[in-house]
């Protein structure tokens, strides 16, 4: 049997690695995801005071720390038994959904455009955020950073402080608009929404128009049927900041519905030896093995997911665009994961349109954005709709709301058994006869990317002259037969 | 015209050594020096934001180069750039942040632009303080960082 190693994989936050093992005749056996860091930072969350906990978590991540930061901080509503004022919900989910723009708007330019504006077959080199400015143009490239700017200047200004957030209090917000503001962030709103619509035509122009492309899009070779969760409001349709959190299975039936604590009943996390990211499933099907289809208990979240358990998107544009999505797939619910693409870039609009009926509403400016705490109840739950799926913080509490206890569930380990599909059957459809090159290696990484996978990461470390990019490739005795590197 | 100098610390604050950078950005910006400061814990897109605009900048982060802890280089963007795949764990690297904003907006990125990189020992161990050796070199960019702003001029970095 051979081997084949992509470690670590490209266009992702986080390290981790794809083994591929081949049977005798070169074709694929199994495929394994694998996630090789560990952060421990639900040890590390132990003995701080829950307020301190939304800043705290927020370095968990460069990318999605607002994410991390909103979840804790709904927790920590619940510790001191306390909801916000309307006017502190609703700064923070204008604060949100600029998040939701600068962190789609990333996610599709610089990792998963490239595959289709560059070619998935293009040499890695330009296979990313620079090739694709040269292939769109730099003029295109310039909106597109500019715009996304002023998503990042309304989180900051809401956060209270550049780049990483520290408005969060129980029950409320600490940073209040002044009309001077609001109309800036209006303004910018306008911004926000060309950004979406510049985006989705340049998904129409580049994936929609292209026939071979939509073979990928619309193709057996990245269909993962699995069940969904994701957020509704009361119409049902995607909420992002809080509601009822949905399950559909395969078929699109709802199996489940849930708030709070309650996921406890619903979610069940599977220890496997070749990992450290547990593999979650559904605890009322109960453990089914790594397998999609009827039946299965593994469950997929993010953009897609939502998708899938809505009715719709709350935002006239959006919803449109939803509309579309569904007619152009045939029904619901789709398991084309490249459909997690497109469904990025109308959430994108759909962000951008609720920053512009935030910033219109006249409460938005109240000064009354702080609710008198109760009493330290010890147990919180924050779940939101982090931009890569369902994100669940969960913290018991001393008396003085001491943190003595932190449990936390990230998008990307809920999707890790759905994950472990979409590599195995991209690599088994691309790797026949022992064939492997870096086209095709990079068609199986392509199966991962629409996940938006972040594993944890918090460090950085500038490595002059590397790109560490290795395929190692073993004989049915693990003996090295092959060592493909770029660095 | 008055420079519109800033001084940038990028880093994780919780991260040991990882934090070397936000440790010379936070005592910069408590120090009498007339330069604004930056504190970016990632390197994305948004590095550029806060760049543009200033003529003269000098941006500290630490490294895993592979020297003795605590040594201190300065290196070129082309030096840390080595292709546009985005492999680490903010996404970007900071090499493809600065080219991608040298490319598509010339005109607003500064005219001056050093990147100091000091070796961390450390950057797993959850701790708001740096090791030792990365202590001393932290100590050492303040005072560069110091000087240039200071007298304008370039001083030694070893």
């Amino acid at each position: 049997m051979k081997k084949i190693e992509i470690n670590p994989m490209t266009r992702l936050e986080g390290h981790g690695k794809i083994a591929i093992f081949l049977d005798d005749n070169g074709n694929v056996d199994e495929a394994f995801f694998q996630v090789v860091e560990f952060r421990g930072f639900e040890k590390f969350l132990v003995g701080l005071p829950i307020e301190e906990v939304p800043r705290t978590v927020s370095t968990i991540c460069g990318v999605c720390r607002g994410v991390h930061f909103t979840a804790a901080m709904k927790a920590s509503d619940g510790v001191y038994g306390v909801q916000p004022t309307s006017t502190a919900r609703k700064l923070r989910e204008l604060f949100f959904n600029a998040h939701y723009v600068e962190d789609h708007a990333v996610i599709l330019y610089a990792l998963g455009f490239p595959d289709f504006v560059v070619g998935p077959s293009a040499p890695a080199a330009q296979r990313n955020v620079v090739g694709l400015i040269n292939v769109v143009g730099a003029q295109l490239g310039r909106e597109v950073l500019k715009k996304r700017g002023y998503a990042v200047k309304i989180f900051e200004m809401l956060g209270g402080k550049p780049n990483h957030p520290v408005a969060a209090i129980p029950g409320g917000w600490s940073k209040t608009l002044n009309e001077v503001e609001r109309e800036q962030i209006e303004e910018w709103s306008h911004e926000l929404i060309d950004l979406a619509k510049l985006t989705l035509k340049v998904f129409g122009d580049v994936v929609l128009n292209n026939p071979a492309y939509m073979e990928l899009v619309t193709g057996d070779m990245y269909r993962v049927p699995v069940n969904y969760m994701g957020t509704t409001d009361a119409d049902g349709m995607v909420a992002l900041y809080d509601g009822t959190q949905k399950v559909v299975d395969v078929n699109g039936k709802e199996i489940a519905s849930f708030t709070g604590m309650e996921y406890i009943d619903h979610i069940s996390e599977r220890v496997l030896p070749w990992t450290y990211l547990k593999m979650p499933y559904q605890k009322k099907i109960g453990w089914k093995g790594i397998v999609d289809g009827e039946g299965t208990s593994l469950y997929s979240v993010g953009p897609l997911a939502r998708f899938n358990v809505a009715k719709g998107m709350s935002t006239p544009l959006a919803n449109e665009e939803y509309k579309k999505f569904f007619a152009t797939f045939g029904g619901k619910p789709v398991h084309n994961i490249m459909g997690y693409h497109w469904a990025r870039a109308i959430e994108l609009l759909h962000c951008s349109e609720r920053c512009l009926e935030l910033a219109r509403d006249p409460e938005i400016t109240s000064d009354d954005a702080r609710a008198p705490l109760g009493e330290v109840t010890g147990e919180g739950v924050g779940i939101i709709e982090a931009p890569r799926g369902t994100l669940i913080h969960h913290y018991n509490t001393d008396e003085k709301g001491i943190v003595t206890d932190a449990n936390i569930v990230v998008a990307t380990t809920h999707n890790k058994g759905p994950i472990n599909l979409a590599v195995r059957k991209a690599a088994k459809h691309f790797i026949k006869n022992g064939k492997v090159d870096e086209g095709i290696l990079n068609h199986v990484e392509m199966a991962y990317r629409p996940y938006d996978l972040c594993l944890g990461c918090a460090t950085h470390a500038i490595k002059p002259g590397s790109s560490p990019v290795e395929v190692k490739i073993y004989d049915q005795n693990k003996e090295l037969l092959q060592s493909l590197r770029n660095f | 015209m008055k420079t519109k100098s800033l001084v940038c610390g990028i880093g994780n604050p919780m991260l040991k050594d990882d934090r070397a950078g936000i440790e010379v950005a936070e005592r910069i910006e408590t120090s009498d020096l007339d330069v604004d400061v930056e504190i970016i814990y990632g390197v994305g897109f948004e590095v550029n934001d806060k760049l543009m605009g200033y003529d003269d900048v000098i941006i500290i982060d630490a490294a895993k180069v592979g020297y003795p802890p605590g040594t201190i280089t300065e290196v070129t963007i082309d030096q840390i750039f080595t292709d546009h795949n985005l492999v680490t764990s903010h996404a970007v690297t900071l090499g493809s942040t600065l080219k991608v904003g040298y490319d598509l907006f010339p005109d607003e990125m500064p005219k001056k632009l050093r990147i100091v990189l000091i070796e961390a020992e450390d950057y797993f161990e959850f701790t708001k303080e740096c090791s030792p050796k990365v202590m001393a070199a932290i100590a050492k960019v303040v005072d560069m960082i110091t000087e240039h702003f200071s007298r304008g001029e370039v001083c030694p970095l070893h």
